[in-house]
């Protein structure tokens, strides 16, 4: 059992509170959507389970606390974070961006075993394996950042608005990619996503934040035929 | 209708071909050949000021390590020179140290106080951490003045220089030269190793991206001490190297200026290059005085002026410019198949 169980999440950047007590659980292999408008808190809540921002409260996976503790543990226990923005490393290669996910495993056989399984998922990738990374497209470059995630052989992948600045074509590519990757290594996804509909569409269980807190919970379905929601992100009525 | 036919292909990208690796080792083959023959063919000044372009080069390489590939900064690596050449000097003049041992024990030293003084670097960046780094250059000379009795005060130590053994025929400056060029190639194989490995690949990460870096599970704070400590760990070899081949040290030698003359070194040979240095080297050695023959009363406005044209024509420094000319060079020779 690797759940990802959050309570009482308190976070903020100094004098300022984001997060006002959010709780909630997501079962092992299982992909979580979070919801909500432009400064709900969504990246601040990634954040704060990959512990790049200071928290109060309650953050476990498989019942080992994440919380307080430092980015490069948390990564150690197996959160992979593409964090907004992609944070693609420019001026280094594709190859030594995907290697870089795998720090925390100190290299080794596994290590070029994963490189191949992230070609056969993202076979662009492999075709500019000795480019530098800030050559490639928005869309390739998430691509990137999500193959390189994947180097940690995460247990839980927090992806923040992967969908950002990307043409529709690829995103759909790219959701279709998580999906896969989901169901094919049982990864936990907590996925936070403006396009609701894409993130819907592959979650099992949604949630929406409004100013720090979390309104409504419930299945992908649930949220999906809330008229509320649906007026709000989905942009139609069921 | 063809005339609203809207282009969507996207322009064919020019593949830029990496040079075949087999030209850098014959490139690297030739230099250091030169660099074996030419203390015999040169004057004993110009072998002289051959072995202090190594000797910077070796505190260069350092620097380049800290802001080239960690992406911090220092205007105090002066000081770190400083406390390499000073550590050698006592050693050699207080317990009459043999000479190639006092190079570990200065690295030593200079490794120690870089971890210590990489500490701030953890809490600071950019400007802040540049005025701190800054003032360390600063008190380093009045402190030097202050504690006489072992560094000679204003007025130095004088020591002798290595002699040169008799079984190998060479004479005092070619045997120095010998000596630094050993150095320079052992730090310079070292950092190459050291840029190859998972830790350079976390530097680089650090430097990039610090969150992105942060999530990966790269340990920020040990990384950016430890390229401190590295980084003041070379400055500290070659200010021991600068100390067996000048046989003096004094406070003088080692102001803010020598700090700010190496930071602007390493940035005019290039950043983030491992000929960087070697580059830089040679603008350190030899720019102040050929501006001192230019304008005997305006040096540093001709070392100025030197430095924003060369910035101009070369942003990614000599280094760069020179990878430039290489690669239109080696592209004129027609490839094997």
């Amino acid at each position: 059992m690797s759940d990802l169980v959050v309570a009482d999440l308190v976070a903020g950047y100094g004098d300022a509170r984001v997060l006002h007590g959010v709780s909630f659980t997501v079962r092992e292999g299982e992909v979580c959507a979070i919801l909500g408008p432009n400064g709900a808190g969504k990246t601040t809540l990634l954040r704060a389970l990959s512990g790049v921002v200071r928290v109060r409260g309650t953050v476990t996976l498989g019942g080992t606390t994440l919380a307080g503790r430092s980015p490069d543990t948390i990564a150690r226990h197996g959160v992979a974070h593409v964090p907004e923005g992609r944070g693609t490393f420019m001026p280094l290669t594709v190859e030594e961006n995907l290697r870089l996910g795998a720090y925390v495993r100190r290299g080794g056989a596994e290590v070029e075993e994963d490189l191949g399984r992230i070609y056969t998922y993202f076979p662009v990738l492999k075709t500019r394996l000795k480019q530098a990374a800030g050559s490639l497209s928005g869309g390739e470059q998430q691509m990137l950042a999500l193959g390189r995630a994947l180097m940690l052989r995460p247990r839980l992948l927090l992806l923040d608005e992967p969908s950002l600045g990307l043409a529709p074509l690829v995103t759909r590519e790219l959701f279709r990619i998580v999906q896969a990757i989901n169901a094919e290594e049982r990864t936990t996804v907590v996925v936070v996503e403006q396009n609701a509909h894409l993130a819907l569409g592959i979650a099992q269980q949604a949630h929406v934040l409004e100013t720090g807190r979390i309104v409504l919970s419930g299945t992908a379905a649930e949220i999906r035929a809330d008229e509320q929601v649906a007026q709000s992100y989905l942009g139609y009525r069921v | 209708m063809s005339a609203t036919k809207v282009v969507t292909e996207p322009a064919p990208v020019r593949e830029r071909r990496p040079p075949d690796p087999r030209w850098r080792w014959a490139g690297l083959a030739l230099l250091l050949a030169a660099a074996v023959y030419a203390p015999f063919q040169l004057v004993p000044f110009h072998v002289f000021q051959l072995t202090m372009v190594l000797v910077y080069a070796v505190a260069l390489l350092g620097l380049n390590l800290l802001v080239g590939h960690a992406g911090q900064i220092s205007l105090g690596h002066g000081a770190f020179f400083a406390v390499g050449a000073y550590s050698g000097a006592i050693l050699l003049d207080r317990w009459d140290l043999p000479y190639p041992l006092t190079l570990p024990v200065a690295a030593g030293v200079a490794f120690v106080l870089g971890l210590a003084l990489g500490v701030p670097a953890m809490r600071l960046r950019g400007l802040y951490l540049a005025l701190v780094t800054l003032a360390i250059a600063i008190f380093l000379v009045p402190l030097l003045k202050r504690f006489e009795a072992v560094t000679g005060g204003s007025m130095g130590l004088t020591l002798a220089k290595p002699a040169p053994p008799g079984w190998s025929g060479l004479a005092e400056d070619q045997w120095l030269y010998f000596l630094t060029l050993i150095v320079t190639v052992a730090a310079f194989l070292l950092a190459a190793g050291l840029l190859r490995s998972r830790v350079g690949r976390a530097l680089h990460a650090l430097r990039d991206n610090e969150t992105a870096a942060e999530v990966m599970g790269v340990r920020l704070s040990f990384y950016k001490t430890l390229a401190f400590a590295w980084s003041a760990m070379f400055a500290g070899a070659a200010g021991c190297v600068y100390t067996w081949v000048i046989g003096f040290v004094s406070p003088d030698s080692f102001t803010v200026n020598l700090s700010i003359t190496l930071l602007a070194g390493l940035v005019v040979g290039g950043l983030g290059s491992l000929s960087g240095p070697v580059l830089g080297g040679l603008f350190v050695m030899f720019v102040p005085s050929i501006s001192q023959d230019v304008n005997d009363a305006a040096p540093g406005v001709i070392f100025g002026l030197l430095i924003i044209v060369v910035m101009y024509v070369a942003p990614t420094g000599l280094a760069g410019l020179a990878a430039r000319l290489a690669g239109r060079l080696v592209k004129k020779i027609p490839r094997k198949e």
